[in-house]
C-alpha cells in the first residue's frame, strides 16, 4: 500500500475565528498565513524524509480550513522543496476552472516535477460553487466535459477546436505536454456513478474519500463493474481512498482525542444557503439512491487509534475498498500545537508505514 | 424535422438523382453517409441561412442499383454535374461519413466551385476493422449514437434496400487508408472543416488530426458527447460551428461572442 499525506496549508490562528463560511478576509492573520505555508514546506519535507509516497493538496477556498485556493502554486511551491516524493493535486476542482488552463498548468507542473505528478480531477464540495457562482445542476455536467477536455488537449498532436455544452474552445494547442507518457497517473475524484463511469471509460484511476468502508467499497466494486464492461481492470494503485487519521500513542488516547473531534462543521455555512445548495445539488454513491451532498456536516473520522490499531484499519480498508494508496488527511482535535501534527506524522511514518508496505 | 424540405429529382450523369432542399442564401449541398440520405434537425436549422440541398446519390433510398459508378472520384464527379444541374455552380460543400470521402474527391476535382468543405465524422481515413453500422434499428442506434436513448426511434430499414447501398459502398469505397486520395490531398484548395464527435463508435475521434496533418488548410473541432451521427446528437452545436466556419473560414477562430453581462 502507498501512503500520501494531505498537506492543507494548516493555519493556526492567533485569535477565535467566527464559525461561518465564507470566513470573513478581514479575520486573516497575515504572520498566521506566512507560518503556514512555511509549515507547508516542513511538513512536506519531513513526511519525504519519512518514506510517505505522495504529498497531496486540494483546492478549497474563502477559508482558513485548507489554506490552497490555487493548487499549481501550492504544488510548484511543495516540489522546489522536495526531492523524491510524489506530487498529488487531488484535486483540482474542474467545473469552476479553465480546463485548457488546467492542463496547461498539469504539464507544466509534470515537467517541473521531473514526472512526478499525480493528477486527481474533482468536482468540489458544495460550497465551493459560491466560490465563482457555479451553478450546483451544472456542476456535474461541467466537470464530465471539462475531464474529457484536459484528457483530449493532452492527447491531440494538432491545434483543435472543442464545441461543448459548457466550454467553448476555437484553437487548442497545449504546451508544454505532461512528462510523464502516456500521461500522469490520472484519477477522477468522487464516489458517483459517473465519476465511475468517467474514469472506466477512459481507463484512468478513481479515487473515493471519506465515507465508511462498506460505501466505498461499494463505489469501487461498482468501478470495477464498469472497468471489465469497457474491458480492463484497474491496479490497486487505481483506487484511492482518501481518510481522516486520527493516531495517538495508545488507542485510549487516541479515543480521548477523538472525543474532542467536532460534530458539526467547524466554517458552516447560513441554513437558507446550505438549504439552496441541497435542493440543487444532490449525489449518489455508485448511482444508488440519490443522497443530499455533505453541507455543514464534519467529515468523520476514517481511521482512529494507536498504531497497531491503524495498521489493522488499514488492512480492512485495504480489503474491503480495494485501495492500493490511501490520502491521509491527518487530524489532532483539541491542539492548535503545530508539532502535535508533526508528532502524528512520526508516528504513522515510524510505526506504521513499514507495517503496511506489503498490504 | 424535415418541415420546409421540398423533395426534387434532377437528371446528371445518366442518373435520376433525388434531392430535399429548402433555405435560401448561400447553397449548401450535403452528401450523406453509408446509411443513405436521413434529414436531421440540424438541416432545418442551417436552412435559416443556407440554400440547403441534400442529395440521395445513386443507389441508395428507392434508386436503383447502381452497377455503373466505379469509384468515390466517379460518384464525386456526378454529384459535382447534379449540383450544377441544380444550377449550383459555386456551393459550399457538406460530407457526411461516407458522403466526407466523396466530398474530398469532389472538393479536389472541382475546387474552384467548393467555397468550402465540411467533412462530419468523415470516413475517408478508417480503423482497418471499421464497418458501416448494419443490423436492426436498435443496433444501428447503438452505433451510430452516444446516447441513443435520447433519439427518435430510427425508421426500419428494408432489408433489400439495405443490402443494396450495402454492396455499393463495399464496391466504391476504397481502402481504409487510400493512398490515391492521400497523396493529393496536400493539393486540396477549398477551406475545410472537420467534425468528430468525442464519442464516436464507428471512428475513433483520435484519427481526427490526420485530416490536418494531410490538407493545408483545415481546421479540426471535437463535438463533445456526440457520436457518429453529430448533426443528430448536437444539431444546434453542430449548426454554430458549421455556420461560423461556411460565414468566416480561417476567421472563424476569432471569438465574436460577446461576454458582457451588463452593459
Amino acid at each position: 500500500m502507498q501512503v500520501s499525506y494531505f498537506e492543507t496549508g494548516r493555519y493556526y490562528a492567533p485569535s477565535n475565528l467566527p464559525r461561518q463560511w465564507p470566513m470573513p478576509a478581514g479575520a486573516y492573520d497575515r504572520a498566521a498565513g506566512l507560518r503556514a505555508f512555511r509549515g507547508m514546506v516542513e511538513r512536506s519535507r519531513y513526511v519525504e524524509e519519512l518514506g510517505f509516497d505522495w504529498v497531496s493538496v486540494s483546492e478549497h477556498h474563502y477559508s482558513p480550513r485548507i489554506l490552497t485556493p490555487s493548487l499549481p502554486i501550492a504544488a510548484a511551491y511543495i516540489a522546489q522543496h522536495v526531492h523524491t516524493i510524489k506530487i498529488a493535486l487531488l484535486g483540482p476542482i474542474v467545473p469552476q476552472s479553465n480546463p485548457v488552463l488546467l492542463a496547461e498548468e498539469m504539464a507544466m507542473l509534470d515537467t517541473m516535477t521531473e514526472g512526478r505528478l499525480i493528477v486527481g480531477m474533482l468536482r468540489g464540495t458544495t460550497n465551493e460553487m459560491l466560490t465563482y457562482d457555479l451553478n450546483p445542476e451544472e456542476s456535474r455536467e461541467r466537470t464530465d466535459e471539462g475531464m474529457e477536455l484536459i484528457l483530449r488537449a493532452w492527447k491531440e498532436p494538432q491545434p483543435f477546436g472543442w464545441q461543448g455544452r459548457h466550454f467553448h474552445y476555437r484553437t487548442v494547442s497545449v504546451w508544454p505536454k505532461p512528462l510523464q507518457q502516456p500521461l500522469p497517473p490520472l484519477y477522477a475524484l468522487g464516489t458517483s456513478r459517473e465519476a465511475s463511469d468517467f474514469a472506466a471509460r477512459n481507463h484512468i484511476g478513481l479515487g473515493v474519500s471519506f465515507g465508511p468502508f462498506e460505501a466505498m467499497g461499494k463505489v469501487t466494486g461498482y468501478y470495477k463493474g464498469e472497468c471489465a464492461r469497457w474491458g480492463w481492470q484497474p491496479e490497486p494503485h487505481q483506487i484511492i481512498y482518501r481518510a481522516n487519521i486520527l493516531i495517538a500513542e495508545t488507542d485510549e488516547k487516541a479515543q480521548q482525542a477523538l472525543a474532542q473531534y467536532p460534530r458539526q462543521a467547524v466554517f458552516p455555512l447560513k441554513d437558507e444557503v446550505a438549504a439552496a445548495l441541497l435542493e440543487l445539488d444532490q449525489r449518489n454513491v455508485a448511482g444508488e439512491g440519490r443522497r443530499p451532498a455533505n453541507v455543514n456536516r464534519a467529515l468523520p473520522i476514517n481511521f482512529c487509534g494507536g498504531p497497531d490499531e491503524i495498521v489493522a484499519q488499514l488492512k480492512e480498508a485495504r480489503e474491503r475498498i480495494g485501495c492500493g494508496v490511501v490520502d491521509l488527511s491527518f487530524q489532532t482535535p483539541g491542539s492548535d500545537d503545530p508539532d502535535a501534527l508533526m508528532d502524528a506524522l512520526e508516528l504513522f511514518g515510524t510505526k506504521v508505514l513499514p507495517h503496511i508496505r506489503d498490504i | 424535422m424535415a418541415a420546409g424540405f421540398r423533395e426534387g429529382f434532377v437528371e446528371a450523369d445518366g442518373f435520376r438523382i433525388r434531392y430535399r432542399e429548402a433555405g435560401e442564401g448561400p447553397a449548401l449541398v450535403h452528401l450523406h453517409g453509408a446509411g443513405g440520405l436521413r434529414l436531421t434537425p440540424a438541416h432545418e436549422l442551417l436552412s435559416r441561412k443556407y440554400r440547403v440541398v441534400a442529395f440521395e446519390m445513386p443507389g441508395f433510398g428507392a434508386s436503383a442499383e447502381n452497377t455503373r459508378t466505379r469509384d468515390m472520384a466517379e460518384l464525386a464527379r456526378t454529384m459535382a454535374a447534379a449540383a450544377g444541374a441544380l444550377g449550383l455552380d459555386r456551393f459550399n460543400l457538406m460530407g457526411t461519413s461516407f458522403g466526407g470521402k466523396a466530398a474530398l474527391w469532389l472538393g479536389l476535382q472541382q475546387p474552384e466551385r467548393v467555397l468550402a468543405l465540411v467533412l462530419e465524422s468523415p470516413a475517408a481515413i478508417r480503423p482497418p476493422d471499421a464497418a458501416p453500422p448494419a443490423g436492426t434499428p436498435e443496433d444501428m442506434a447503438r452505433r451510430l449514437f452516444a446516447h441513443p436513448e435520447r433519439q427518435p426511434p430510427l425508421p426500419a430499414v428494408d432489408p433489400q434496400q439495405a443490402a443494396k447501398q450495402a454492396a455499393f459502398v463495399r464496391r466504391v469505397f476504397g481502402p481504409p487508408r487510400d493512398p490515391d486520395l492521400e497523396a493529393r490531398l496536400p493539393g486540396l484548395a477549398p477551406p475545410t472543416l472537420v467534425l468528430f464527435g468525442t464519442r464516436d463508435a464507428m471512428i475513433p475521434p483520435d484519427i481526427g488530426h490526420l485530416y490536418k496533418e494531410l490538407i493545408p488548410d483545415c481546421h479540426l473541432v471535437f463535438i463533445y458527447d456526440a457520436g457518429h451521427a453529430i448533426a443528430a446528437e448536437r444539431p444546434e452545436a453542430f449548426t454554430e460551428v458549421v455556420s461560423d466556419f461556411l460565414d468566416r473560414h480561417d476567421a472563424f477562430v476569432v471569438s465574436r461572442t460577446p461576454t458582457v453581462i451588463h452593459p
